[in-house]
């Protein structure tokens, strides 16, 4: 899995893996219907010329015997040659038109059987492609996601598959079926009439350089609009999820000017380019027109002559028409091929983005148990930078540098017994939830960062999956997945149980907000179903989070959004409930921390106090500054 | 949630005539639209003409005399419908762009002038698709979409003008398959159409996984829920794939019973068209004209249905788009009003009084337009200019309701809210919201700089007010503490500060604004204590000389209120200053003896 991305050719061979079979076959029935198209003017030049206009046509040597085995009187025979025998088939023309239809039925079939194998190989192809980059996405590490926009990767997952999937199951297919079309309709012309297929084909090369020449050239503009296109998506998502701000600061006519412009160019933009769309799609018309002109032409001169058949004539005016469409589209298909290359490199920034990973022998299980006492050991922590490179893609550039002012976390080093309760106290932006997030792994410290252990296992030697399934923590923001609010909570539960979904939220306090709602537990959340408040939505992860029955469960500003009197019941049912776990609570609220046995008081990043309830209230620091402000009605 | 927006509102027509005001103005490109286009079909309809005049004259008579002749007249209309074509594309595409424009301006100006009810019921995903992605399929359906049916259909017409001048007999067969045809196609499409919309929901599903997984990706980490996650979107893929197959298979076999269709009627009029040749009726010229549109002409019969249908499933997003457009906005100024003070997009400012600061509600009763209870009943309160009131109350006791009103962001059910002794609806509500200040628990950021975002309020602020604005309310720490100072990018709805962060700078954005009424909704719940103590003196020193409201979770944030109104099951049950509740030991009472002491 580690070197598919080395180039666009492994990953694209990546991708194809159980679905380049259906292309190929694809691709062969594709040329059977091209031999088939072709087939059917010569069946009508046949006709035309031998049974309506009565010439004389000789068999084939190789069609001799066949033919008279099938119908002695298909032949006439006249000294040594043989010829179709015109006065039969006259008066038995629906032989001819039989035979017509059964070539037309097997061009059906086989262009029948052709999209069914493309449609299944881009099936299995958009299917592989689409799982892995889940897969891939769901494994990156936190930080990566905090480096990439959200638009920006979904794009990329949905926009950018497309590309690729067009790209094979279409202009890869259509390419190859153009070319074999155009190679045997030569072969087939040119067994009519050699000078008359130079004359076809004459400028067959002309419309194909012209239309790739046109489509290279406007494949700028075509970026241009989509990515003015995406700023005006952009801009109102930003008014809709604003629209309150927008409101209450009187701002709707700002707005509707700006969106307006964006609009205005956004539409001009597209204009002048329809401007050139248009002009290119006439003039090739006209090429096209031309070289059916000039057929014409020539074929009447060649028939004049004595040098070509009426029915011949009509089989390349037919031809002709056969060749027109897909050499028009080809310059397009070519040209188009180059975006897929630029998709395949977005989609390679993703799957080349390194993921969580754990060495085989990482500790789970008995090997780590998770009841034990958690110590931070000179813990220091900073973040990675990052910048964009020109495509907007997240790029680590600077290694930590240990200074002062980006460090998030210094020398931060306590110990959280086993089973008892620790609270954390901190300003805005002191380091408390990054401390937490640390201990999940959702980053991970460097060698010289210090460490993090529990029961003396250093956490970066702990399988992150069976860490994470023991720690339970419950999120600043949580986040709520569509489905009913039982599916929610019952997330991690390999089978939702009512019974222990409803114990779960009662001891959330959510029970009763549930029963407000029309469907209870049925009830529909997330993007698509009704909107929570934000008490409801932390109320819902604490839910979430009881039901896992962790060994160690951590709240991380979770009852923030809640009133002091809920706060206070929902912990009274966390502290009956959870007897035994080892808890964390981050709050501001000093009383929601102060039964805790331990208390630690964080600022800037450094442990400032430590100690309980009592003990800080002595030590008259900021603890003590904090309560009395809380205190003080 | 979608689909009852859209229940029993069928537009007659399949929604067309509701367009038809938007396409008025561009009546006469239309109509030179639908000219230029009809002239250009039967051009086409035309040209195997010239084979068959080769054929019968040139070919069969074995002379070239008039071939220059015919090469000349050929040449000529292939120009002629060159620049007809040129010209066609041109104008509809500009078609399909000036109503793309047209509508979305329209939509997003519309959306400015809707009241709060509109967005708490539709979430943001459902209007962005209705501005950016409705327009865009009415605009291609007005003009490549209606150009394909007009050009497709005299395209028919001609051919079978052509047709029957030329030869009656040959004519009849080749008609005798278009009903089949249609009958086979229309049925086979039907059946396409429901496959395809089930292919866009579920593609519509997997975008939204995608989401799921990237904003959620720490919960999925941390609740260790990848599995379960991968194995519903798996599941999810394997449908689309079943989806996509059937839907290929449905396509296929309608294309190749088409295919088919055409190759029978080539071979009947091959059959009875060679007869007539035979016994000396009919030319080898005509007859090869017969050939040329026995292939073509299921073609158009085919686009024709396509377009038809595509007209069926774009029914829906017209019916969205005019929902959007017809919606009345709940809390809107009179014509009257709108006379005097101007409208959302052009205030007569010069008309507009100063807003002195006095806030009376004179026996308000309120329900939420997608409630049924009436959360204010008959409530009246007098708050002089430069008061502050602070609402207390339990989770979700509906404390907002009351700075909703203020702001006019929703109306009263009955009584009235006077602002400066005067009913709020005899002035604009531009008027109102020019002279307020508004914090939101949840602070909105717009995508841009610090600087961007605190200006929004005040677009001509200088940097020293902005700094000066920053200080008070302690958020220059935070600016001065990011890259740039106010030029650093404050991230996707300003995702790359924590929700602290985003309060302050929210906080600050309304001070520099300078309103008179200042509403703060849980300004800082989500900040330290330390920093909100500080923020208390700034809200002391901002508050002075102002009225303001304030929604507090935290009672130390409020005691020193001049009006403190205790919030319980969405009805205030009490009022006074904190010292008058604290005395009368209710229900204030309680909530700050519980939240100062439950735990000793």
């Amino acid at each position: 899995m580690n070197n598919v991305g080395k180039n666009r050719k492994t990953l694209l061979l990546y991708f194809l893996r159980g679905s380049k079979r259906y292309f190929i076959i694809s691709v062969i029935f594709a040329m059977l219907v091209s031999v088939l198209d072709l087939i059917n003017p010569k069946i009508i030049s046949f006709a035309v010329d031998c049974v309506l206009s009565k010439k004389k046509q000789k068999v084939p040597e190789f069609a001799v015997n066949l033919l008279s085995e099938i119908n002695e009187k298909f032949i006439v025979s006249e000294g040594d040659a043989y010829y179709f025998n015109s006065e039969y088939f006259g008066s038995r023309l629906y032989l001819i038109a039989g035979l017509i239809a059964t070539v037309a039925f097997f061009a059906v079939l086989c262009r029948y059987f052709f999209k069914q194998f493309n449609a299944r190989g881009e099936g299995k192809l958009v299917q592989r492609m689409r799982n892995l980059l889940y897969e891939h996405i769901i494994h990156l590490p936190v930080s990566w996601h905090n480096a990439n926009q959200t638009g920006d990767i979904i794009q990329r997952s949905t926009s950018d598959v497309e590309t690729i999937r067009n790209f094979v199951a279409e202009q890869l297919t259509n390419l190859i079926r153009v070319v074999v079309l155009i190679i045997l309709s030569v072969i087939f012309m040119a067994g009519i009439n050699v000078p008359l297929t130079f004359v076809a084909i004459i400028l067959v090369p002309v419309i194909i350089l012209y239309s790739l020449f046109f489509h290279n050239k406007i494949a700028a503009s075509f970026q241009k609009v989509d990515t003015m296109e995406g700023r005006l998506s952009a801009m109102v998502q930003e008014n809709l999820t604003g629209v309150r701000v927008v409101r209450a600061f009187g701002r709707e006519a700002y707005e509707k000017k700006r969106f307006e412009q964006s609009n205005e160019k956004y539409m001009n933009t597209w204009i002048h380019l329809m401007k050139l769309l248009s002009a290119f799609w006439a003039t090739s018309d006209f090429v096209s027109g031309l070289q059916v002109l000039l057929i014409a032409s020539f074929g009447a001169v060649f028939c004049v002559k004595g040098t070509l058949s009426p029915g011949d004539y009509i089989a390349f005016i037919s031809y002709n028409a056969m060749l027109t469409w897909p050499v028009r589209m080809l310059g397009r298909v070519i040209s188009d091929m180059s975006k897929a290359g630029i998709s395949i490199d977005r989609i390679r920034y993703i799957m080349n983005s390194k993921v969580e990973e754990d060495a085989e022998n990482a500790l789970k299980g008995d090997d780590a148990p998770m009841n034990q006492d958690i110590v931070f050991d000179n813990v220091s922590f900073e973040f990675d930078r990052v910048e964009k490179n020109a495509e907007g893609e997240a790029v680590v550039v600077s290694v930590k540098k240990h200074d002062e002012q980006a460090e998030v976390l210094k020398n931060v080093s306590f110990t959280i017994p086993a089973g008892k309760t620790v609270g954390i106290l901190g300003g805005t932006g002191s380091g408390k939830s990054t401390l937490v997030h640390l201990l999940d792994r959702l980053f991970d410290l460097t060698e010289d960062e210090g460490k993090i252990t529990i029961g003396g296992k250093d956490i970066r030697g702990i399988n992150r999956k069976w860490l994470r399934e023991n720690i339970g923590i419950v999120l600043q923001e949580p986040y709520l997945f569509s489905g009913t609010l039982a599916e929610n909570i019952a997330i991690t539960q390999k089978e939702q149980k009512m019974d222990r979904v409803k114990a779960a939220a009662k001891i959330a306090s959510l029970d009763e907000a549930v029963e407000k709602f029309g469907k209870g537990y049925e009830t529909y959340v997330g993007e698509r179903g009704v909107t929570l408040s934000g008490g409801q939505k932390q109320r819902t992860a604490i839910a979430q989070t009881v039901i896992r029955n962790t060994p160690i469960m951590i709240f991380d500003d979770s009852l923030s959004a809640v009133d002091a009197e809920t706060d206070v019941k929902i912990r009274k049912a966390l502290e009956e409930k959870a007897k035994g776990t080892t808890t964390i609570i981050i709050a501001h609220r000093i009383s929601t921390l102060m039964n805790a046995d331990k208390i630690i008081v964080l600022e800037n990043g450094r442990v400032a106090e430590e100690g309980t309830h009592d003990e800080l209230l002595q030590k008259k620091g900021i603890y003590n500054k904090v309560f009395n402000l809380q205190h003080a009605v | 949630m979608d689909d009852k927006l859209e229940k029993g509102k069928a537009l007659p027509w399949f929604g067309v005539p509701a367009l038809a005001p938007y396409m008025k103005p561009y009546a006469a490109k239309i109509c030179l639209m639908v000219f230029l286009g009809v002239l250009s079909s039967l051009i086409d309809s035309i040209y195997p003409l010239f084979n068959k005049y080769i054929l019968n004259n040139n070919i069969a008579n074995k002379t070239l005399d008039t071939l220059p002749i015919v090469i000349i007249l050929y040449i000529g209309i292939l120009a002629f419908q060159t620049w007809d074509n040129y010209y066609t594309m041109r104008i509809c595409s500009s078609m399909e762009l000036w109503m793309d424009r047209d509508l979305r301006n329209k939509a997003f100006d519309h959306l400015q002038t809707l009241s709060f009810s509109y967005f708490n019921q539709n979430n943001v995903g459902y209007v962005h698709a209705r501005v950016m992605s409705d327009t865009g399929k009415i605009g291609e359906l007005v003009s490549w979409r209606f150009m394909d049916i007009v050009w497709n259909l005299s395209y028919i017409v001609c051919i079978f003008v052509v047709m029957y001048v030329t030869n009656v007999k040959l004519a009849l067969y080749a008609t005798i398959f278009i009903p089949v045809a249609a009958f086979i196609i229309l049925i086979l499409q039907k059946k396409l159409v429901v496959y395809n919309r089930r292919m866009r929901e579920l593609n519509s599903r997997i975008t939204g996984d995608f989401n799921e997984a990237i904003t959620g990706v720490r919960s999925i980490k941390v609740l260790a829920a990848e599995e379960k996650m991968m194995e519903s979107f798996g599941k999810d893929t394997k449908d689309m794939y079943r989806a996509s197959v059937k839907t290929a298979h449905q396509s296929a076999f309608l294309n190749s019973s088409v295919t088919f269709l055409s190759g029978l009627i080539l071979a009947v009029v091959l059959m009875s068209g060679g007869k007539l040749t035979i016994e000396g009726v009919l030319e080898i010229g005509t007859l090869s004209v017969f050939l040329s549109y026995a292939l073509g002409i299921l073609e158009p019969i085919q686009n024709i249905i396509n377009s038809i249908s595509a007209l069926i499933t774009i029914q829906v997003n017209i019916e969205r788009l005019m929902n959007l457009l017809n919606t009345k906005s709940d809390v809107a100024d009179s014509p009257e009003i709108i006379e005097k003070y101007g409208d959302t997009f052009n205030p007569k400012k010069e008309n507009w009084e100063d807003l002195h600061g006095d806030v009376e509600f004179e026996d308000v009763s309120f329900k939420y337009p997608d409630g049924d209870e009436l959360v204010l009943e008959n409530f009246s309160l007098k708050v002089p200019q430069g008061d502050s009131v602070a609402i207390v109350g339990e989770t979700g006791a509906g404390k907002s309701t009351l700075v909703n009103l203020v702001c006019r962001f929703f109306e009263p059910t009955k009584g009235r809210v006077l602002i400066d002794g005067r009913d709020a609806r005899e002035r604009s509500q531009l008027w109102l919201h020019s002279h307020l200040g508004y914090v939101l628990q949840t602070p909105h950021l717009f995508t841009g700089t610090v600087r961007e975002n605190l200006k929004y309020g005040k677009p001509e602020a200088s940097d020293d007010e902005i700094w000066q604005a920053l200080k008070l309310v302690k958020g220059d720490v935070v600016v001065n503490k990011m890259d740039n100072g106010l030029d650093s990018d404050v991230g996707e709805g300003g995702g790359m500060l924590s929700t602290g962060e985003r309060q302050l700078l929210s906080f600050a954005r309304a001070i520099l604004a300078d309103p008179e009424l200042l509403v703060l909704d849980e300004a800082t719940s989500s900040v330290d204590t330390v920093t909100e103590r500080a923020i208390q003196e700034a809200i002391k020193v901002v508050t002075k000389g102002r009225t303001s409201f304030m929604i507090a979770h935290r009672l130390s944030t409020i005691i020193d209120a001049d009006i403190i109104l205790a919030v319980k099951d969405g009805k205030i049950v009490e009022r006074g200053n904190h010292r008058e509740l604290m005395d009368k030991k209710g229900y204030y009472y309680e909530l700050v003896k519980k939240q100062n002491a439950e735990s000793f």
